[in-house]
C-alpha cells in the first residue's frame, strides 16, 4: 500500500505559486498605468485569443454566462422562442436561455457527455431558433452533424465552449464553428482568471461590434448610446492575468491530456469503470475527467478517505431541478443524461499533479475494486 | 482625449489638472499587491472570504445589516428591480440627466424606462413624478447624481401611495445622507458603484446592493450566483454577477480612506462655492441645503458661454469635462420612447450650461486656486 496522500479535486493555489511573481508584475503594470476599465491589456488579450481559437474576433466579458447571453441576445431571442441544448450542463448554459424569457428546450447526450445530434430534428419547432450545444468536459461536441441540421432548418449555433478553451474537433478549435463561441475564465477553468471572466469569439464582424457595444452599457462612444444595455466588461487586470497564462495554456493542457492518457492507461481495463477515450478526430482538453463507476458514492467515499478529492459534474440533471418544473419534464425524460447522474465522478486531472499522484489515485481506484 | 494627449496638448509652464488622480491614489501600490500575493496563494477568487469582510464593512459603512458584493453598479440596479419582478409590460420612472447604466438596467430587466425631468439639484424634481405614473409603474429609481441625494421623503412619501418600489441608483453617492440619513437607506434596496472613478474606487467594475430586508439579501445573494442555493442545487434561474474577490481585497484596503476622500471632495467643492460667490451672474451654483450632505463625485455648475470656457480650461491644462452632453431620451437608443426636444426643458438647457470641474481628493489648494483664477480671468 502507498503511503497516504492529499490530492485536492482542483488546486489552484499550486498553479499559482509558480508563476505569483509574473502575475504581480502584470497586474502591478495595470496600476502603474491607471487604465483599469477596457485598457490596453483587454485589447491585447482579445488579439491573442481570437488567434488562438482561429476566428477573426474575440470580446472580453465580465463572465461566460454574460457571452452566452449577449450572443443570444445579438440575435434577438426572446419570449416566445426556443433555443436547443443539453440538461446535464453547469446550469449556465440553461440559465442564459430562460433568462432571456426564451424557452431551453433539452435533447438527450451521448455516452461522451456531448448533445446526441440524431436527436435534434425531432425537438425543433417553428420557434426554434438556436442549438447550444456544450462542449462538456472540454470535448468538442461532434459539430458537423450539428451544423448540418442547423443549416437545413436555419438555426443558429451557439457553442458554450466554457470548459473547452483549444479543444479541437477535426482541426479546427472550439468557437469557430457556429455564430458564436462562448468561453469562461472563471478561476477553475482550464484558462483562468483571478475571479470572474468570458470571451466571446465570432467570424462576424457585426456580432462583434454589437457585443462591445453591449458589453459597454450600450455606448459606441463615450457619449453616443445606441442600445440600453448593462456592463460586462473583462477587467483589464484579469486580462493581464490572462496574458501571463495565456503563455502556459499550452503545456498546462498538454499535461491534462497526458493525464487522462495515463488514467486511460491504468483504469482501462476494469469492467466496472467507463473511461472516457478521444476518437481519432477530437482533440479533448480535460477541464474533467468524468469517469463513469459501478457503485459510485461508495467510490467517492472510499476515494475521499484515501485522501483524493473528486466531484460529480453535474448530480442532478438541469430538467430535473426545481427550477425548470415548469418545462414539463420528468424523470425518463432524458435516460442516458439521468443514468449518467447516477454514476459520473469526476477525477483530480489538473496540469500539477504528479505521475506519483495519478498512481495513487488509480490505485485506490483499483483497490476499491479489488475489495468490492 | 487620451491621458498622455491631454498632458502633450498643453503648455510647457501652465499647471497640469488631470481629471483622473489614480496615479497619485496608488502611488505606493506594494500594501495592495502584498494583499493579493497573499489572495493569489489562497486561490480564493469566487465569492472568497476577503469579499465576505468586505460586504460586511461596506454594510457598517451605510449602517445597513446587508451588503451584497455584484459584478458592476449597473448589475446592481438591474438585480435589484428583477428580484420585484419587474420585467415586460411594466415602467420605471427615472430621470434623463443620468448616466446611461441607470436606464441601461430598466431596459435589461425588459421594464420601460419613463424619464421625469430633473431640478436644480441634478436630481429628479419630485413635483412631476405623479403625472409619470401609470397603472404600469412598477418602481421609481431616483437617481442621487453628482454625490447629491435625491429628496427621498418626498419620494418615498409618493411610492407609498402608489405602492411603488423605490431603488435608489446610489452610484455616485456614498455616505451622502439626508438629515442624517445615508443615501441606501430609503428604498427598498440602492446600488453602488464602485467603479475606479468613483469615490470608492476598485482596480476594475464593481457593484453593492444594500438593504435593510433579510428577504430580499438571501434572495440577492442566490441571484448573483446562478440561482444556487447549493453547488447542486437550483431555486431560480440567476446570473452571474459576482464582485471579485479579488477587487474585495483592493476594497478593503481602502475602506480605511472613504471618509478622508469624502471630506476632501466636500472641502474641494465649498473652496469653489466660495470663490464663485460673487460670480452669480457667470455660474450657477445648485442649492446647498444644510440638512444635505452632498458627497461631490463630481462638481457641477451652470456657467455662461459653457463651450468656449470648456475649451478654454482644457486648453489651460485644465481637464474639465461634462456630465453629460447628450440628455438620455435623446440618445439613439431611446427613440423607441417616443420622446423628442422639449420633452423636458430643465435637463435639456443642463446640457447646454452645464460643466464639471476638478474635485477628487488628491487636488492641491494651488491647483484649485489655479482653476478658479483661470476661470475669473475668462468670465473678466
Amino acid at each position: 500500500m502507498n503511503n497516504h496522500m492529499r490530492i485536492p479535486h482542483v488546486n489552484i493555489a499550486t498553479q499559482h505559486a509558480a508563476i505569483k511573481d509574473e502575475l504581480l508584475t502584470a497586474i502591478g503594470r495595470v496600476i502603474d498605468r491607471g487604465q483599469f476599465v477596457l485598457g490596453d491589456e483587454v485589447t491585447e488579450f482579445e488579439h491573442r485569443f481570437a488567434e488562438l481559437c482561429g476566428v477573426r474576433y474575440a470580446v472580453g466579458l465580465n463572465s461566460g454566462t454574460d457571452a452566452l447571453i449577449l450572443a443570444l441576445k445579438a440575435l434577438g431571442i426572446g419570449s416566445g422562442d426556443e433555443v436547443i441544448t443539453v440538461p446535464n450542463s453547469f446550469v449556465a448554459s440553461t440559465s442564459c436561455i430562460a433568462l432571456l424569457g426564451a424557452r431551453p428546450v433539452f435533447v438527450d447526450v451521448r455516452e461522451d457527455y456531448n448533445i446526441n445530434p440524431a436527436l435534434i430534428e425531432q425537438v425543433i419547432t417553428p420557434r426554434s431558433r438556436a442549438i447550444l450545444p456544450v462542449h462538456l468536459t472540454g470535448r468538442p461536441a461532434d459539430m458537423d452533424p450539428i451544423l448540418e441540421v442547423a443549416r437545413i432548418y436555419r438555426l443558429h449555433v451557439i457553442e458554450d465552449c466554457a470548459q473547452a478553451v483549444i479543444a479541437e474537433y477535426k482541426g479546427k478549435r472550439v468557437g469557430s464553428f457556429g455564430f458564436a463561441g462562448c468561453f469562461s475564465l472563471h478561476p477553475l477553468k482550464t484558462l483562468n482568471a483571478c475571479g470572474d471572466g468570458g470571451v466571446l469569439t465570432t467570424d462576424d464582424t457585426c456580432l462583434a461590434e454589437q457585443v462591445r457595444i453591449l458589453r459597454n452599457i450600450g455606448l459606441k462612444t463615450r457619449d453616443e448610446c445606441v442600445v440600453w444595455s448593462g456592463n460586462s466588461r473583462l477587467d483589464t487586470v484579469q486580462a493581464a492575468v490572462l496574458l501571463v497564462k495565456l503563455n502556459y495554456l499550452e503545456a498546462w493542457t498538454e499535461k491534462r491530456r497526458a493525464n487522462a492518457r495515463f488514467y486511460q492507461e491504468h483504469l482501462g481495463g476494469l469492467p466496472q469503470l467507463q473511461v472516457p477515450t478521444d476518437k481519432p478526430h477530437e482533440r479533448a482538453v480535460y477541464h474533467t475527467f468524468v469517469i463513469q463507476a459501478d457503485y459510485r458514492d461508495e467510490l467517492q467515499a472510499h476515494l475521499s478517505k484515501m485522501g483524493i478529492g473528486t466531484a460529480i459534474h453535474y448530480p442532478i440533471p438541469i430538467h430535473l431541478q426545481n427550477v425548470a418544473r415548469d418545462l414539463g419534464y420528468r424523470p425518463g425524460s432524458f435516460p442516458i443524461a439521468e443514468r449518467q447522474a447516477q454514476r459520473i465522478l469526476s477525477l483530480p486531472v489538473y496540469a500539477e499533479l504528479e505521475e506519483a499522484e495519478l498512481k495513487y489515485v488509480a490505485d485506490s481506484i483499483r483497490g476499491f475494486y479489488r475489495a468490492k | 482625449m487620451s491621458r498622455t494627449a491631454f498632458v502633450a496638448s498643453i503648455g510647457r509652464n501652465e499647471m497640469k489638472v488631470p481629471y483622473s488622480y489614480l496615479e497619485q491614489q496608488f502611488a505606493d501600490v506594494e500594501p495592495y499587491l502584498n494583499d493579493i500575493r497573499v489572495l493569489v496563494r489562497t486561490g480564493d477568487f469566487t465569492l472568497g472570504k476577503a469579499l465576505v469582510e468586505f460586504e460586511e464593512r461596506f454594510g457598517n459603512l451605510m449602517g445597513l445589516p446587508y451588503a451584497i458584493g455584484v459584478g458592476t453598479g449597473t448589475d446592481s440596479l438591474m438585480l435589484s428591480l428583477k428580484i420585484f419582478g419587474v420585467g415586460h409590460g411594466d415602467e420605471v420612472i427615472t430621470t434623463p440627466n443620468t448616466f446611461v447604466a441607470t436606464v441601461g438596467a430598466i431596459a435589461m430587466t425588459g421594464a420601460r424606462p419613463v424619464f421625469v425631468d430633473n431640478n436644480e439639484e441634478y436630481t429628479i424634481d419630485v413635483a412631476k413624478i405623479e403625472d409619470a405614473i401609470t397603472p404600469r409603474t412598477k418602481a421609481i429609481m431616483p437617481v442621487h447624481l453628482t454625490g447629491c441625494p435625491a429628496d427621498m421623503p418626498a419620494i418615498m412619501e409618493i411610492a407609498e401611495r402608489h405602492h411603488l418600489i423605490v431603488v435608489e441608483d446610489a452610484a455616485q453617492a456614498i455616505l451622502a445622507s439626508i438629515n442624517g440619513k445615508s443615501v441606501g437607506s430609503w428604498g427598498a434596496t440602492a446600488g453602488f458603484s464602485l467603479h475606479p472613478l468613483k469615490n470608492f474606487n476598485i482596480w476594475g467594475d464593481g457593484g453593492v446592493i444594500v438593504t435593510r430586508s433579510k428577504q430580499l439579501y438571501d434572495k440577492l445573494r442566490l441571484f448573483r450566483n446562478h440561482g444556487m442555493v447549493t453547488r447542486d442545487e437550483i431555486a431560480f434561474w440567476g446570473h452571474n454577477c459576482r464582485m471579485d474577490t479579488l477587487q474585495a481585497v483592493i476594497a478593503n484596503r481602502l475602506m480605511g480612506q472613504v471618509h478622508f476622500i469624502t471630506d476632501r471632495r466636500i472641502a474641494n467643492a465649498k473652496r469653489y462655492d466660495e470663490a464663485f460667490a460673487d460670480l452669480s451672474e457667470y455660474i450657477r451654483i445648485p442649492p446647498r441645503r444644510p440638512n444635505i450632505r452632498q458627497v461631490y463625485h463630481t462638481y457641477v455648475v451652470r456657467v455662461r458661454d459653457r463651450d468656449r470656457l470648456y475649451k478654454y480650461l482644457n486648453e489651460n491644462g485644465i481637464e474639465a469635462k461634462i456630465h453629460y452632453p447628450t440628455p438620455l431620451h435623446l440618445q439613439k437608443s431611446a427613440v423607441y420612447l417616443g420622446y423628442k426636444e422639449g420633452d423636458f426643458p430643465v435637463c435639456e438647457a443642463d446640457c447646454r450650461t452645464i460643466i464639471t470641474l476638478p474635485v477628487h481628493q488628491h487636488l492641491t489648494e494651488e491647483q484649485i486656486d489655479y482653476i478658479i483664477e483661470k476661470i475669473r480671468k475668462f468670465y473678466s
